[in-house]
């Protein structure tokens, strides 16, 4: 027999992972938009997004009712205090795929300029590390949550570079402005969707391993919470 | 736990009977901090407090060895005086047992027996015993009435204010809000915050979330055995041992 918290903890878990599959989704549709030029794969993005905005609404209900009725310790409490802040991420990754789809609709057009600017590299390994963020919590892996933190430091070097590019292209051709300007926005974008999956990673890390690894320059190290 | 030790428990076993019920528990609690010792039924944790003022001695066929030290003595020591002990180390159980007497005499009742005579004098410990155990605006212009009158949270806090009232450095708390309604034990427990400015208090409590409001440290035993013993916020976020957090979160097989 399961118990009543067992069961209220399973139910917290399969509406995250369920939330994680629709943002995943989303996430994917507007890279391969964007990547392929089928920016067909972009509509309906945002009725999509209000259904993760829903399980956003109703995680954030479970957890109160959990937290209230319960009163988790330990694990249990880092479990459902993750949950609520990968919550929190994971509707952040949702509305960013939005805004993505939106431009990639915009910038279709310069399929030279995109390629040539590397921001599909860098929106393939943005889109990877939001599924291995994802994986990584439902299979508790902490070794490939690990990886994702290392991976966001390659995100961010060539979110510089594209940036730089971007900016000198601007300068050596006024007609290249509005989509370089576009790219622009997109790459904050990205580089935004990367830093979500970062931070997915960091709460699964507080709560398998109880340790506040987030803004290790504050603390100089990772900090443990309560060793 | 680097304050100054208070009380230093060491190799202690105890028996009823044949039945041991405290195996080997060395701890050292620290001076003016609340500690809270936590475990399931029959884990040793009750029987562990009354060794501290050897409430255990009125059980027969028990048996003790091992030391506990308060400031540095043995309180086992033969010529150790009980009544002394007791004084010193104050004890609130989990029923609250007023006298069948005034309010002030149930305060007054240990002072008087120690020797104070002078009404001025008794008038003085009544009065700050009841405000130390924060009763006093709830009674002061009652203090003849019965203490059997007062509802089940004011007898709590009356009887603290009668252990408080022999002045003691030590008080043990044996599940002191168990049977009261949430506000009393509210008052409760902001009474133990307010008096651990003064006094070392030792609670045992079966409930998990007064134990992480209440202390500063935590003692988990089980089977008679101290488990683990750490800070609260470390024993209620990521205690060191699995065992310890299975029954914290109510895992216990």
């Amino acid at each position: 027999m399961q118990s009543h918290f067992t069961s209220e903890i399973e139910s917290l878990k399969t509406n995250l992972i369920k939330m994680a599959s629709l943002v995943d989704e989303l996430v994917d549709n507007a890279i391969t938009g964007l990547a392929t030029g089928n920016v067909g794969l972009c509509k309906g993005m945002k009725s999509r997004d209000r259904e993760i905005d829903a399980y956003d609404n109703l995680i954030q209900v479970q957890c109160e009712n959990i937290l209230a009725i319960f009163q988790p310790f330990a694990t249990d409490l880092r479990f459902v205090m993750s949950v609520l802040m990968i919550n929190n991420q994971l509707e952040r990754c949702g509305d960013i795929a939005v805004n993505i789809g939106q431009r990639a609709k915009k910038t279709s057009s310069y399929k030279e300029l995109i390629d040539e600017s590397k921001v599909i590299d860098m929106a393939n390994r943005a889109r990877k590390m939001v599924q291995s963020a994802i994986d990584s919590f439902i299979q508790n892996d902490i070794q490939l949550a690990k990886q994702v933190l290392v991976s966001d430091d390659e995100v961010d070097k060539l979110n510089k570079e594209i940036f730089n590019f971007l900016v000198n292209k601007m300068k050596s051709d006024s007609t290249l402005i509005e989509p370089c300007s576009h790219l622009i926005i997109l790459i904050k974008h990205i580089e935004r969707l990367a830093d979500h999956a970062t931070n997915i990673c960091e709460n699964l890390i507080f709560y398998i391993e109880a340790k506040v690894v987030s803004h290790p320059k504050i603390s100089g190290k990772e900090s443990s919470t309560n060793d | 736990m680097n304050a100054n030790s208070k009380i230093k428990v060491e190799n202690l076993n105890f028996f009823y009977g044949p039945k041991k019920a405290l195996n080997n528990v060395s701890i050292i609690i620290p001076d003016k901090k609340v500690t809270a010792l936590i475990g399931p039924s029959g884990c040793g944790k009750s029987t562990f407090l009354r060794t501290l003022n050897r409430m255990n001695d009125l059980i027969t066929s028990t048996n003790i060895d091992g030391k506990v030290l308060i400031d540095d003595v043995n309180i086992y020591e033969k010529n150790i005086d009980i009544v002394e002990l007791r004084k010193k180390v104050g004890m609130i159980f989990q029923k609250s047992n007023p006298f069948p007497k005034s309010i002030y005499e149930n305060v007054a009742y240990g002072p008087r027996i120690n020797g104070i005579k002078s009404k001025n004098q008794l008038d003085e410990i009544v009065e700050q015993s009841l405000i130390r155990s924060a009763l006093w605006s709830e009674v002061k212009d009652d203090l003849n009435k019965s203490g059997l009158s007062l509802s089940g949270g004011q007898q709590q806090r009356l009887c603290i204010a009668r252990a408080l009232a022999v002045d003691p450095e030590i008080i043990l708390m044996d599940e002191p809000a168990s049977a009261l309604d949430p506000i009393s034990t509210t008052k409760i427990e902001d009474l133990i915050f307010e008096l651990k400015n003064n006094y070392t208090i030792i609670i045992v409590t079966h409930n998990m979330q007064q134990a992480a409001r209440v202390s500063d440290n935590t003692a988990f035993f089980y089977m008679g055995d101290l488990i683990e013993y750490t800070s609260t916020q470390k024993m209620f976020t990521n205690p060191e041992l699995q065992q310890t957090e299975d029954y914290i979160r109510g895992r216990f097989g």
